[in-house]
């Protein structure tokens, strides 16, 4: 095997890990560019979404199908807790929110103990075949679909929130909710829907990425973090710099891991996070929001 | 106006559970007690489950044939939620509180380690199950798991026997990964066996093919990795992906249904050391366990409902132990107990035949452990 060979598997670890740690990102980044808070429950619906998908194709549902009524499922769900949990605290400061979405996230985790139990699923790649040779390097081409997913994923988002009236609408209340609510936009329906987006979004991330992991009730947590990590580097409310930062985390990573040593992984990735918040804290692709008007 | 988001967040979840789980009693002498600790919740869960229907239908074998010098066993059963510290706790209490004759209990050497450190404080046997290794301050404890050395040098035997002298190392950051590095270095001269090269990798990685290509480099014959479920089953994934056709051996921690569920798809040849009772059909009929562990391995089916395993068979031993100590000594003073089972000899469980000594507090030899692999989906038997 060749030099060249190793570099380039060194490149597609990167690609397969980021392709994870983006999508995820997008997911965290749509509830706070919407309601400005970080839901700490995300990584729930990451593994609801993949294992409401394992439990139906193991029932014989055809894969489309099961994708659909996963990510139609989990949508559900986020609405719901956004009705029930979320809405009678809105006015609360954002701490409270925040530990709020903590225990969602714990609530969440044990519900999905009880239905799933504690052993790890398996869910199948959404295409068979063998992995992809490049120069000797090998890709599984599930990372194909969830880059795939993930332009999507981030057209659809683009579209909704800079074409239609509701995404317009959406994006004023982040910007100002007492604004927004006196030109007559219903801000608990915009709150319900970034819910909604979010959940939906995170449990389709779960999906793609779960037949290269394996998934069980507390798989949400290392996703969760990575994520955090790619949505902080690229900027909190920017859903592009999330992406970017995502693969560039995987990419980084794993080029430590090949050229340098795996026990400095993490190291790299949090020197990596610092310097972006000491020299750029709003992000690699944050907007400068320090202006005084 | 400047916003600016603050996360700080501290999550502190304290879960006391409390209330002690006693099995049914049946006889109206006072039984033995024995405490157990067990991971029954936390990372270590799947493991507890085991372990608790591997102890309660052992009890309930001694109990139904009369129990032991005429008494019941009874457990005391305690969830160490998978952290020292509950671990600490229970123990103190099953000795202060239950007045337990002895412990057993529980996963990984962290847990039981500190049930080890109590029990020798308060000078009570305890009878561990993992890879804990004994001091000989801990005069108290034994551990009837098999030693993580076999776990490494049970393949490296077999890895001699096939002629395969180049194998690279491919272990989980951490003290686990640390264990099982020294180890293999250990035992590689005795086998003949060259270490060509050894990466590390994080067990809550979403891919390990950076790692597999620089090993890949070296041309090893097979790959070592301690390290037990998902990464396992991750590593096994990955070296498929990449075309490598060599073994890959992985810790005695994955001899589960769990774990066979994770890689039955996958074409990589996967090793894992195991115990006796995982290959019932093939011992020999005058494998001097075959008797115990077929009779347990039937009284379990019949009350579960599925295969006992590894780790149900390694907590009966400990029942089995600590009920033999007491047949013996017909006491119940830990000092007179402690020696009733150093002197266990020729005894006959399901990991193996115990010979204790007062150096030897684990009993077992690298010849009693097996190696299992895969084929058509289910555990076969290899070496």
């Amino acid at each position: 095997m060749s030099e060249l060979s190793t570099l380039v598997q060194f490149f597609f670890s990167g690609l397969t890990s980021g392709s994870v740690y983006a999508l995820i990102a997008v997911s965290l980044v749509i509830v706070y560019k919407v309601s400005l808070l970080i839901c700490f429950a995300q990584g729930e619906f990451f593994v609801i979404g993949a294992l409401t998908m394992v439990t139906l194709t193991s029932k014989g549902l055809p894969m489309p199908l099961a994708f659909v009524l996963s990510v139609l499922i989990s949508t559900v769900i986020g609405a719901l807790v956004e009705r029930i949990l979320i809405r009678p605290i809105r006015n609360s400061s954002v701490g409270n929110l925040i530990v709020m979405t903590i225990a969602i996230s714990l609530a969440l985790r044990g519900s999905a103990l009880l239905v799933w139990g504690k052993e790890s699923h398996i869910l199948q790649p959404f295409s068979a075949g063998k992995p992809l040779h490049v120069l000797g390097a090998t890709l599984q081409p599930q990372v194909l679909w969830i880059i795939g997913i993930t332009v999507v994923v981030l057209f659809v988002i683009w579209f909704f929130f800079e074409r239609t009236t509701l995404g317009v609408a959406m994006r004023a209340c982040a910007e100002n909710r007492l604004g927004a609510s006196l030109m007559g936009i219903s801000t608990q329906k915009a709150a319900l829907l970034s819910w909604a987006w979010g959940s939906g979004i995170g449990a389709l991330a779960g999906m793609a990425v779960a037949p290269l992991l394996f998934m069980q009730y507390s798989s949400g947590l290392m996703p969760m973090v990575k994520g955090f990590i790619a949505m902080s580097i690229g900027g909190l409310a920017s859903i592009a710099g999330a992406v970017v930062a995502g693969y560039l985390l995987g990419i980084v990573e794993a080029y430590t891991i090949g050229l340098i040593s795996s026990q400095f992984a993490d190291t790299i990735v949090f020197t990596l996070l610092i310097i972006v918040l000491i020299f750029k804290p709003s992000g690699l692709f944050g907007a400068t929001r320090s202006r005084e008007v | 106006m400047r916003k600016r988001l603050t996360i700080a967040t501290v999550v502190a979840c304290l879960f006391f559970l409390t209330g002690a789980v006693n099995t049914a009693q049946s006889q109206t002498k006072a039984p033995y007690k024995i405490g157990f600790i067990v991971p029954l919740t936390g990372y270590l869960s799947w493991l507890g489950e085991y372990m608790k229907k591997g102890a309660e239908v052992k009890v309930e074998m001694i109990n139904k044939a009369g129990g032991v010098n005429g008494r019941p066993v009874e457990l005391v059963t305690y969830d160490d939620q998978s952290s020292p510290e509950a671990a600490t706790r229970h123990a103190q209490r099953l000795i202060s509180r239950d007045g337990v004759v002895a412990i057993m209990g529980t996963g990984t050497a962290v847990v039981s380690g500190a049930v080890s450190s109590v029990a020798n404080k308060s000078r009570v046997p305890a009878v561990i199950q993992s890879g804990y290794a004994l001091t000989e301050k801990e005069t108290f404890t034994f551990n009837n798991a098999h030693p993580t050395d076999f776990a490494i040098s049970r393949p490296m035997l077999y890895f001699q026997k096939k002629g395969i002298k180049q194998v690279a190392l491919l272990m989980p950051i951490g003290p686990l990964g640390e264990l099982g590095s020294g180890i293999a270095r250990k035992h590689a001269p005795t086998y003949k066996i060259t270490i060509v090269g050894e990466e590390k990798f994080d067990v809550k990685a979403a891919d390990v093919t950076a790692q597999l290509a620089k090993l890949r480099a070296l041309n090893p014959q097979a790959i070592m990795a301690f390290t037990t479920g998902e990464p396992a089953a991750l590593l096994a994934r990955n070296m498929a992906q990449m075309g490598m056709n060599i073994p890959l051996v992985v810790s005695h921690g994955n001899a589960t249904p769990g774990f066979l569920k994770l890689v039955a798809q996958t074409p990589t040849m996967v090793i894992v050391p195991s115990g006796k009772i995982m290959a019932i059909e093939t011992l020999a009929d005058n494998d001097p366990v075959k008797k115990v562990v077929a009779e347990f391995s039937r009284a379990y089916q019949a009350k579960y409902g599925e295969p006992a395993n590894y780790y149900s068979g390694q907590q009966a031993d400990a029942v089995a132990l600590i009920a033999e100590a007491l047949r013996v000594t017909k006491s119940e003073d830990p000092v007179k107990l402690r020696d009733a089972l150093e002197n266990i000899k020729n005894f006959a469980g399901c990991n193996g035949v115990y010979n204790m000594s007062p150096t030897d507090h684990q009993g077992t030899r690298t010849e009693d452990m097996i190696l299992l692999t895969i084929k058509d989906g289910k555990w076969a038997l290899l070496d």
